[in-house]
């Protein structure tokens, strides 16, 4: 009997997947290149310097927008209908396949884009202090900014995950369109239990009480908010896309 | 080997596809599923695959249910359907990224059918012309040596020589361990390759019988005039060949095309007969 996890197996898995979408991945890293080092330069040009606040900024405009575009990208022979019948019949099983792609669009595509991403930044800096006579400074790889952007990433990857997953077409559009409803869904339900349980403190008379409740509300969460947010909201989205692995019909 | 008890499916707002399907297919053959445009062949292949979920019923391929694609059973059967798609990647590569996933894969065996399809390793898959790309994963789901191939429609998009070399190929690659499915509407193309058939009409099986059972049973050809008054089926289209009772005639190659038409127009008249 085959075991139903094997890690070799997870490994010819993620490097099939990186086999097939060499040349995406090759283009991606490239463009994304390109577009970190202009960045990197045009704020050089500003104030003569990239410090490591700019520079993560820069790199999240970059990382964001690409990985969501790999998750996108590694789960095209899921819903491709010409595809998934060879796809889903090949010898894996859900929990190993779930693993590899988010080892591959996570983990993987982090290490890989942030290495590339530090090479560019110095590269970027070396053209600075000879075109612009900027300041060298190496920029840290574990800088605070730089695992907040990870650890964001780390939230908002199985989203988009379960949307690659979830849509056969316009998947990106209409990933997007879901969270904006749920979002605004989530502003109305909030908006309603503040109303109704503070409304005796007068929020609505028009004084400042109600927008400073809300400025620290947006700041500041309450320790179930910090776990659900931080901690279980993206492992409960990869156990959806578990399912919709799992429960996936041709 | 493979089990299905009492299949039931259909697609959302639409008229039932399977019915209470009942088979068992055992290793060592090649079996023809037969019908006509729409009856249930490729449903039935992706329920076998686990692709789809049966509304009642299931399908065991060694006592282990299809339907819940573990890894074992998924190395057990290899799957060729109809419409696909491949990677655009030279055919060495798309051969080495996806054999690792089958134990028995031989890539000896893989590569000698590739050049029997007059193919070469390095070609670009996606370079190839549809019936070329089939034959590509024709070879490939040879090569797997799973105990259970499934081929859907396969001969279609193969022009009239690379029909001959696949009947010749698919007859060579059968041993005393594996089942092969062929699902088709075209019943010639599987003429002298299949040794058992299953025709499938208005969402149930209406005939699954072996061929050396029909060839003993039944006679095809041309009727004498003495016997002209017992023939069970005929068709003008077919130069006036017709099925009968065999009794004491000499047997007879099996005609599938007629014995097709002639299960379609009166099922119970035929498997009567077989089965006294």
């Amino acid at each position: 009997m085959a075991k139903e996890f094997d890690i070799s197996r997870i490994v010819q898995f993620i490097k099939r997947d990186v086999t097939l979408l060499k040349g995406s991945i090759v283009t991606g890293l490239l463009v994304s290149s390109i577009l970190l080092f202009l960045f990197c330069l045009f704020n050089m040009a500003w104030d003569k310097k990239l410090s490591a606040d700019e520079f993560f900024g820069c790199f999240s405009l970059c990382y964001f927008p690409l990985g969501v575009l790999y998750t996108y990208a590694i789960c095209r022979e899921f819903q491709n209908p010409k595809l998934n019948h060879t796809y889903l019949s090949l010898p894996v099983s859900t929990q190993e396949r779930i693993t590899a792609k988010w080892l591959n669009a996570y983990l993987l595509y982090t290490l890989g884009f942030s290495l590339l991403a530090i090479t560019v930044g110095m590269f970027a800096m070396i053209v600075g202090t000879i075109i612009f006579r900027a300041d060298f400074t190496i920029t840290s790889l574990f800088s605070t900014n730089y695992w907040n952007v990870v650890f964001l990433y780390f939230f908002v990857q199985p989203i988009f995950l379960v949307g690659a997953l979830s849509f056969t077409k316009n998947r990106i559009g209409k990933t997007l369109l879901v969270l904006g409803v749920l979002f605004i869904g989530f502003l109305i339900f909030n908006f309603i239990c503040f109303g109704l349980l503070n409304h005796d403190f007068g929020i609505f008379s028009g004084e400042s009480t109600g927008s400073l409740a809300f400025d620290k509300a947006s700041k500041d969460f309450s320790l179930f908010g910090r776990w659900f947010y931080g901690l279980i909201f993206g492992p409960l989205m990869l156990l959806v896309a578990y399912y919709k692995i799992k429960e996936k019909e041709v | 080997m493979l089990n299905c008890k009492q299949l039931q499916f259909n697609y959302p707002k639409s008229r039932p596809i399977l019915k209470s399907v009942d088979l068992n297919f055992g290793s060592g053959n090649i079996y023809g599923l037969f019908g006509k445009n729409g009856e249930g062949k490729s449903t039935l292949m992706k329920l076998v695959c686990g692709l789809l979920t049966p509304e009642f019923g299931y399908c065991t391929l060694f006592g282990e249910s299809t339907h819940a694609r573990s890894v074992q059973t998924l190395k057990d059967l290899f799957f060729i359907p109809e419409d696909f798609e491949l990677p655009a990647l030279p055919i060495y590569t798309f051969e080495k990224i996806n054999s690792v996933f089958y134990p028995n894969f031989s890539r000896e065996h893989f590569y000698t059918l590739i050049e029997e399809f007059r193919l070469y390793r390095k070609q670009d898959i996606s370079k190839l012309s549809f019936g070329q790309k089939k034959k590509v994963l024709i070879a490939f789901g040879l090569a797997t040596n799973t105990p259970l191939l499934l081929l859907d429609e396969p001969t279609n998009g193969l022009d009239i020589p690379s029909k001959s070399q696949f009947r010749k190929i698919l007859a060579s690659s059968i041993n005393e361990d594996k089942c092969i499915i062929i699902s088709t509407h075209q019943v010639r193309d599987l003429h002298s390759l299949i040794d058992h058939m299953v025709i499938l009409d208005n969402a149930q099986v209406i005939f699954n019988q072996s061929l050396s059972t029909v060839s003993d049973a039944l006679w095809f050809g041309r009727p004498s005039k003495e016997n002209e008054s017992e023939v069970l089926f005929s068709e003008s289209t077919f130069g006036g060949r017709v099925i009968l009772n065999r009794e004491f005639q000499e047997e007879s190659e099996v005609d599938l095309e007629l014995l097709f038409n002639g299960v379609l127009s009166n099922p119970e008249k035929i498997n009567s007969i077989l089965k006294n």
